[in-house]
């Protein structure tokens, strides 16, 4: 009995042990605003999630050495880290620790599951939750009235990827008729597929034919590349994460089919900087429809030489994002001038953002369902050792190349 | 499960019979008494945990609930499971699809759940005991009968596919529905209570005869069988009780998490987060699993912490990615290596000594 | 030496019934391919490309399935760290890619040794107690931990943004009318020089006398004088010294990051199982087997289908031959 007891005693000792641990982190005084960052810094994902979480970091430290929010009388921002590990329930139980410890706002999470729980958990606690990468549009089908999102849904991407594709056809005088689309299976891959189909066959597009692949053992992509190149298709399509799309550039250039170009659309790799590198050759003129940062925009140029400088790696567009994330819900702030979590879901909501630091169609700002309403995609093209915006003419940095038979 | 009468010199002659009722009632009372202190004092956790920490706590309990279940069939039924997610996502499975495309009660789930997961666990073991795998290979087909069902998940339309399902969120609080106020102490009362019904499960199944004969043909398959046992049936009570409860757990999961995708119902790290802290808290006793989960749960959570603002001469490794999950893996492996029998086997062992 | 064939009764069946099951295997592959061919109603070409594939694909399969097979079938611990082990491999492949320059291959003979050591501690400091009391979830959550602990430390070091080594022998080759690049078929004749150097090693040597005698019977070999514990750790290190041939020759076409490995954990377990516990031949064979049935099935099944049908076939294995293709029961 005695022993038993012992060992309950050490059982509530060690769930004590776990409240004090993480009471103590972040007592909120009132020059300090905290933000919370829910990304994946460890685990599978963890590359892309410490870019996002250091892209965080930067954009508090350069509003904090501007004055902080004059609003609020120039309280300093704080950001509270919070490590999903790519799990979504991990995710969660970081969003209720970030929001017990007085965060007055959340960015994350890049994964649409973990995403999905951490929108719960936000709109439960009334703390808005500013989504900086998750792709899937069903985040915010769910009436949540505290998720807004500033990175294109899936099917936009799709729809706009089309309607790219369609256009740069006519602009080269090389019109397209048939296209081969590879993408991952899940969720992400089918709608931005099933918004790309829809789109290109109303734009003239005539056969698209639909190869899919799994996200898990995926280690040769040459049978399904050889399966796309069966139609003799004008252009093959892919949808993916970075290690299968980097596999997919290799297989297209192994078998050499006779197409105008390797096009991804909401392609994890084919606009990422070290796509160049990891694909070596086979990577030269691959285009890619994505959302990204604006190359053109000189803060953006500042922003990404600084964050080279201090963390040594280059700022992806993902990074690019949850720096944006923390400048909607710093503007959020500004607007409120006050730091009451309610009061500031309501200037977001409202909030028009000019000058994003991405290529989109304009301010950002949110539609009912919390969606930015100006988000779109361009059109990237690796160039040397170097991925370069080509289309429209507006954003190109260098000239696009098309058709762009792979290279052998 | 003979501790308490180890110190007794009296009985020490006789050999513990299990349908003793004298042992039986003074073993299984004591075991009640805990059981009834136990969760009296946990029950109070809540009103001492912040909301951050209570999450952390619940996210325990669901871990403690998996492993009690878990346990009732590896540990006393000697069948290593390594595909316990399988369960456990049938009844995350089961209250979202009720819940979120028939609006059905999750405790109406709950029953569900755990009827159609035994029903499940037994067909796959009585398959896998018939052409008789044992050990490592059982536990190989239990695993690879769970990454069939998240397979096949990720492909059925009726289930969303790899989307999953959300749990629409109520205007208010619900006991049908059970949901309540985010941060509630129901929240974490509900699970307790669920975790205190599967170890007396547990408690009355050991004693019970289905479980000596469980424990009897886990022990010596041959005496057991030669003595008339019905091993097959032994086995397959001892299997459909732990997908059952390890169901329960599942439909909780849902409810508390407001969103379950086939990774989180099925993915091996499930059927790992089952394994784990009935492994750390020692297989085959009646606390070793609720013990592993209260030190593996909060475990990481932790190191994370104690990471995130590390003491001044450790401060270089702030903000160094992976690092929580590299200190968390080598007391994992250290706990293991130095207590083999799990924190309470090893301390029950000691006791006895 | 007589003593080992009586004790060696099981090794020696292995050659004995070693022509049958392949026999067995290779007319069910071909006439299988055979009706995909005929009856399958797809091109040609595509199915040709998708053998070719399924073959290389295969061959790297079998060189990580063959590591595995020692260490599961000698010391039955369920490793779980073999994919992190790959991605060790891989990293230390990089490393000496990115920082001396040595050649990618060169490298790999060089990882073989780091690899090999690496393994023998591994057994030698935490693995050793815990085998010889004959637990299986005590190893089976050591491994588990060294599993995140490779992942995490590779992050802590590399970062887990994407690695490349490029490839150093570019290009491709037709066969049939299908492409095979040459790093891949590299990667292929590694894992059949690898499979044929360790038969060669557990049938030729003392030292495979030894595994095989403490496969066969730990506590019989012990009584005739072998070092049962020095020969566990031999054997992991052996198991993992195959693992850093497979990383090496993978190294060319994957995107390294900390957890690129993992997902062949599984995989590898089917194979193991599938050709035999402790059967090099038979994880040579059944990586091929895997490799097939994921590509080929992929035709029909795309997606994770082919997944299905690769674990459909575990289970029939297990249920129906439980000693798996080479395995003597």
């Amino acid at each position: 009995m005695k022993k038993i007891a012992s060992v309950m005693t050490a059982l509530v000792v060690t769930g004590g042990l776990a409240a004090c641990g993480s009471s103590d982190g972040g007592s909120s005084d009132s020059d300090t605003v905290t933000i919370g960052s829910i990304h994946p810094t460890s685990g599978p994902l963890a590359g892309v999630g410490g870019l996002m979480d250091d892209g965080a970091k930067l954009a508090v430290a350069d509003i904090n050495a501007a004055g902080g929010i004059k609003a609020l009388d120039g309280a300093q921002l704080e950001l509270a880290g919070g490590d999903s590990q790519g799990k979504a329930e991990v995710g969660q139980s970081e969003a209720q620790r970030l929001i017990g410890d007085g965060a007055v706002a959340l960015i994350g999470t890049y994964q649409s599951d973990v995403t999905q729980n951490v929108a719960a958990v936000a709109e439960r606690g009334r703390v808005p939750f500013v989504i900086d990468v998750a792709v899937d549009d069903k985040i915010l089908e769910q009436g949540y009235k505290y998720s807004f999102r500033v990175q294109p849904d899936a099917t936009s991407m799709g729809t706009s990827g089309a309607d790219s594709l369609v256009k740069i056809g006519q602009d080269k005088g090389t019109p397209i008729k048939t296209v081969a689309y590879l993408h991952i299976e899940g969720a992400f891959g089918d709608s931005v597929f099933d918004a790309f189909k829809k789109e290109a066959e109303a734009q003239g597009i005539t056969t698209v034919k639909e190869i899919t692949y799994p996200g898990t053992n995926f280690s040769d992509a040459t049978t399904q590349v050889r399966e796309a190149a069966s139609i003799n298709p004008d252009v093959i399509v892919a949808t993916g994460y970075f290690p299968d799309g980097v596999l997919i550039a290799k297989a297209v250039s192994e078998l050499g089919p006779d197409i105008q170009g390797l096009y991804g659309i909401a392609n994890g790799a084919f606009d990422d900087g070290s796509f160049p590198a990891a694909s070596g050759a086979s990577g030269q003129n691959v285009l890619s429809a994505n959302y990204h940062y604006d190359a053109n925009n000189e803060r953006v140029t500042d922003i990404r030489t600084r964050f080279e400088a201090k963390y040594g790696k280059p700022m992806e567009t993902a990074s690019i994002l949850s720096y944006q994330a923390v400048e909607v819900i710093a503007a959020g702030l500004e607007k409120s001038g006050s730091d009451d979590p309610e009061k500031l879901r309501e200037a977001i909501a409202g909030i028009e953002i000019d000058d994003p630091l991405l290529a989109f169609d304009g301010p950002i700002t949110f539609d009912e369902r919390g969606q930015n309403e100006n988000a779109t995609v361009i059109v990237m093209q690796v160039q040397g050792d170097n991925v370069e915006q080509v289309f429209p003419q507006e954003v190109a940095t260098k000239d696009l190349v098309f058709p762009a038979a792979p290279a052998r | 499960m003979t501790d308490t009468t180890a110190p007794r010199p009296t009985t020490a002659h006789e050999l513990p019979a299990a349908d003793d009722p004298r042992l039986k009632d003074t073993w299984m009372r004591r075991q009640l008494v805990v059981l009834v202190v136990g969760v009296a004092v946990l029950s109070l956790l809540p009103l001492l945990l912040g909301e951050q920490a209570q999450s952390v706590a619940i996210r325990t309990l669901i871990f403690a609930i998996m492993a009690v279940g878990w346990n009732l069939m590896s540990g006393f039924g000697g069948m290593f499971s390594f595909g316990h997610a399988a369960f456990f996502g049938i009844g995350a499975y089961t209250g979202a699809y009720l819940l979120v495309d028939h609006g059905i009660s999750p405790w109406i789930s709950m029953v569900v759940a755990a009827v159609l997961s035994a029903a499940v666990g037994v067909a796959i073991a009585y398959m896998c005991l018939r052409y008789k795998l044992a050990g490592s290979y059982f536990a190989l087909a239990t695993f690879a009968f769970a990454q069939m069902f998240l397979l096949i998940v990720q492909n059925l339309d009726v289930l969303n596919k790899t989307e999953g399902f959300n749990v629409e969120i109520l205007p208010s609080d619900s006991w049908s529905m059970l949901q309540f106020q985010q941060g509630s102490p129901l929240y974490f009362w509900i699970p307790l209570a669920i975790l205190a019904v599967a170890v007396l499960i547990s408690i009355l199944y050991v004693r019970s005869r289905a479980g000596q004969y469980a424990q009897a043909v886990r022990d010596d398959e041959v005496a057991a069988s030669s003595l008339g046992i019905d091993t097959m049936r032994a086995r397959l009570i001892a299997v459909a009780l732990s997908c059952g409860v390890t169901a329960v757990a599942g439909v909780y999961y849902t409810q508390y998490y407001f969103f379950v995708g086939p990774e989180q119902a099925f993915g091996s790290a499930v059927s790992v987060e089952a394994i784990i802290p009935a492994v750390i808290g020692g297989i085959g006793t009646i606390w070793g699993p609720v013990i592993g989960a209260a030190v593996v749960g909060p475990l990481s959570e932790l190191v994370a912490t104690v990471l995130r603002n590390p003491p001044g001469f450790l401060s270089f490794l702030q903000g160094t990615s992976g690092l929580d999950v590299a200190v968390y893996a080598t007391l994992l492996i250290i706990i293991v290596i130095v207590m083999p029998k799990g924190i309470f086997g090893t301390i029950r062992d000691r006791w006895r000594s | 030496m007589t003593e080992a064939t009586t004790r060696g009764d099981g090794p020696t069946r292995v050659v004995r019934v070693g022509t049958h099951p392949t026999t067995v295997v290779a007319v069910t592959v071909v006439v299988l391919l055979a009706a995909v061919f005929a009856v399958g109603g797809k091109d040609s070409g595509l199915v040709t490309q998708s053998i070719v594939t399924g073959l290389l694909l295969g061959g790297v399969y079998a060189l990580v399935s063959i590591g595995l097979t020692l260490i599961f079938g000698v010391l039955g611990v369920v490793n779980f760290a073999q994919g992190s082990m790959l991605t060790m491999s891989m990293y230390v492949v990089y490393a000496l890619v990115a920082g001396p320059g040595i050649p990618v291959y060169v490298a790999t003979l060089l990882a073989i040794p780091v690899m090999f050591l690496f393994g023998m501690m591994v057994q030698h400091f935490l693995l050793n107690r815990l085998t010889s009391t004959g637990s299986h979830e005590g190893p089976l959550l050591v491994t588990l931990g060294i599993q995140l602990l490779i992942a995490n430390v590779l992050l802590m070091i590399f970062t887990g943004r994407p690695k490349s080594v490029g490839t150093p022998v570019d290009g491709s080759f037709e066969v049939f009318g299908a492409i095979a690049s040459y790093s891949r078929i590299i990667a292929f004749v590694g894992a059949v020089l690898v499979g044929v150097a360790l038969t060669l090693v557990l049938r030729r040597t003392s030292l495979g006398l030894s595994i095989r005698a403490v496969a066969a019977n730990a506590q019989g070999a012990a009584l005739v004088g072998v070092n049962v514990r020095r020969v566990y750790a031999l054997t992991f290190g052996i198991g993992a010294a195959s693992v850093a041939v497979a990383g090496g020759l993978m190294t060319p076409f994957t995107s390294l990051t900390p957890s690129v490995g993992e997902q062949f954990t599984i995989l590898a377990f089917v194979i193991v199982v599938l050709g035999g516990l402790g059967s090099v031949l038979g994880a040579t064979i059944g990586g091929l087997v895997i490799g097939l049935v994921q590509t080929v099935g992929a035709l029909y099944l795309p997606g994770t289908g082919s997944l299905i049908l690769v674990f459909a076939v575990f289970v029939m294995v297990l249920f129906l031959r439980p000693q798996g293709l080479y395995g003597a029961k």
